[in-house]
């Protein structure tokens, strides 16, 4: 008999049965890929962006694949808070895993209105604050600033008891700043990292590949980006963060949890492959079981640094 | 829906246009209706990340043909394989063609990516009247061999930029005969392929008062309605051409 391993992962008061969940907008917002993976299975559900009122999303086209990556300006399609509720929740109320709702406004008011609206609902476990959308108007401005981000943060924390990840951009100019704003805010983690805005041109037709210009940029090519934005928040910061950035398989997840994510989750590779996420936890488990580690927490933070060299190459801010 | 790993049966150029591809599934190829389409991932690495979506061409016992054009990075890639080579294939995904029509003459209206599906469908419906299949390509080099289409009962007529096989110009000249010709309302219009034939497909038939569906092409991630990356405009809003399509109805596109 192969010994048991522990996969539970703890972030306040919530208990994940494992560290694998889902980046939100990659998983849709309901039962989407619900015959390709037992929810059950995932440490959490992270649905995409719900916002105050009804959004129509940008133009198309709105995707582009580019080397080891894609290019996607959707621009939060969504049908809005009340529908979320009445239509999206009442599906997940059966369903044994975390709920965590993902949440963007336009406003400091947009934020409370949303997380009051969802602190009476019956199985949400935690919001998520996408303060860092690089595809809509104002999706980017809560994230750029220490103290806007901060006001946010706060406003929602005085609203609602629920737990908040807030979502961060790399693109905020003083990132490490924005992290340690949101986290004396109140934010009981945060996820790392939002896309990564770029662009293509389609050479015959002389334009961009997407309607929008820009489009936020996922997939392998941000992962590295993505393990070192996780390894300087962990270095500086207590504070649990749910990892993603090209997570595709096992091997991907565990460079995320050895450098100290408490999640991992996983976007575009669902694209890809729908049951990459079950995969993964598979590759974790196999992984844990060949080291020889008994729980998690033993894999998390197992980085092994030396410490001249830790602080050779860390940049200013 | 499924997603299973294939191995090619075969891998060929057909002619100037086209390669055909054939594997075999029992499970993806059961229950499939024209219009339908596959989730295809070419590599297994991440280079070429995204899967790429097509439709199916034919479906005999459990083989499966991909009729496909050479459009970009994927496609390329495809052309390479060869036999006993192996691809990840979902499917079948999407919404058909409608099947059963009351009464009324289909006019298939087809032209580069959109001749496989429409042809499956020339193939495979049971109508008590027969099927008119138009289809449009640049030059004579791009007609379909005979032997691609001899199970289509009804007829096939071909539109040439060149005028080097059958009508000279756009496939909308070979329509725009026929609804002149026939009543309109006797016919039902169901056509597949760039989206500016279609929508120029779609002006005909609206000017004659002729019905219709246009399976549309929009690039696809996902295939499962997730991402939101193939939304089509409808009267209702943003709709995803990979569950709710790829075929929507004239009425319901705006």
């Amino acid at each position: 008999m192969p010994k048991k391993i522990d996969l539970t992962t703890k972030i306040g008061n919530l208990t994940f049965q494992n560290p694998v969940t889902v980046a939100s907008g990659t998983f849709g917002s309901k039962d989407e890929y619900a015959r390709y993976v037992d929810y059950e299975k995932l440490g959490a559900i992270v649905t995409k962006t719900v916002t105050p009122k009804l959004r129509k999303g940008n133009p198309m086209p709105r995707i582009w694949e580019t080397p080891s990556g894609m290019l996607n300006a959707i621009g939060l399609q969504n049908k809005g808070i009340d529908d979320f509720i009445e239509n999206k929740i009442p599906y997940f109320k059966k369903i044994k895993t975390h709920l965590i709702v993902n949440i963007a406004g336009e406003s400091i008011e947009d934020f409370v209105s949303l997380a009051k609206k969802l602190d009476v609902q019956k199985g949400v476990s935690a919001l998520e604050l996408n303060i860092s959308c690089p595809n809509v108007k104002k999706g980017l401005e809560f994230c750029a600033k220490p103290e806007l981000a901060y006001e946010v943060v706060k406003a929602v924390k005085e609203t609602t008891q629920l737990p908040i990840f807030t979502k961060l951009s790399p693109e905020a100019h003083d990132f490490l700043g924005v992290a340690e704003a949101v986290i004396k805010a109140g934010s009981d983690a945060l996820s790392l990292i939002n896309t990564i805005r770029g662009m293509a041109v389609d050479i015959e037709k002389c334009r961009p590949q997407l309607a929008n210009v820009f489009g936020g940029l996922s997939g392998p090519a941000i992962r590295p980006i993505a393990l070192r934005y996780l390894h300087e928040v962990k270095r500086r910061f207590d504070i649990p963060v749910m990892a993603m950035g090209g997570i595709v398989n096992a091997q991907d997840a565990l460079e995320f949890l050895i450098t100290g994510a408490h999640l991992i989750a996983v976007g575009t590779a669902n694209f890809v492959n729908p049951k990459a996420t079950v995969e993964i936890l598979k590759g974790i488990e196999d992984y844990m079981r060949r080291k020889e580690r008994q729980s998690i927490d033993q894999v998390r933070r197992s980085l092994k640094l030396k410490s001249d060299f830790e602080d050779r190459f860390v940049p200013a801010g | 829906m499924f997603d299973e790993t294939v191995t090619i049966l075969e891998n060929k150029k057909v002619n100037a246009e086209y390669f055909k591809l054939i594997f075999s599934s029992k499970q993806l190829s059961e229950k499939v209706f024209p219009g339908q389409f596959l989730n295809i991932q070419i590599e297994n690495q991440q280079g070429l990340l995204l899967r790429r979506p097509f439709s199916y061409y034919r479906v005999r016992g459990s083989k499966i043909e991909i009729l496909y054009e050479i459009l970009g990075r994927g496609t390329t890639l495809l052309a390479e394989k060869r036999l006993g080579h192996t691809l990840k294939v979902l499917g079948p995904l999407g919404r058909p063609f409608t099947q059963k029509l009351k009464g009324k003459k289909r006019v298939l209206v087809a032209g580069g990516v959109g001749v496989p599906p429409l042809v499956f469908l020339a193939e495979t419906i049971k109508d008590p009247v027969s099927p008119l299949l138009l289809i449009g390509c640049k030059s004579k080099i791009e007609v379909l061999p005979k032997q691609e289409l001899f199970k289509i009962e009804g007829e096939v007529r071909y539109a040439t930029n060149d005028g080097s096989y059958g009508k000279k110009g756009f496939i909308t000249v070979l329509l725009h005969d026929i609804l002149k010709k026939e009543n309109p309302k006797s016919l039902f219009i169901q056509t597949c392929g760039p989206n500016v034939m279609m929508d120029a497909v779609m002006k005909i038939a609206k000017e004659f008062g002729a019905e219709g569906e246009a399976s549309i092409d929009e690039r696809m991630a996902c295939g499962v309605g997730a991402c939101l990356g193939c939304v089509v405009e409808t009267r209702d809003g943003f709709k995803t051409s990979c569950v709710e399509g790829p075929v929507f109805s004239f009425a319901e596109l705006v």
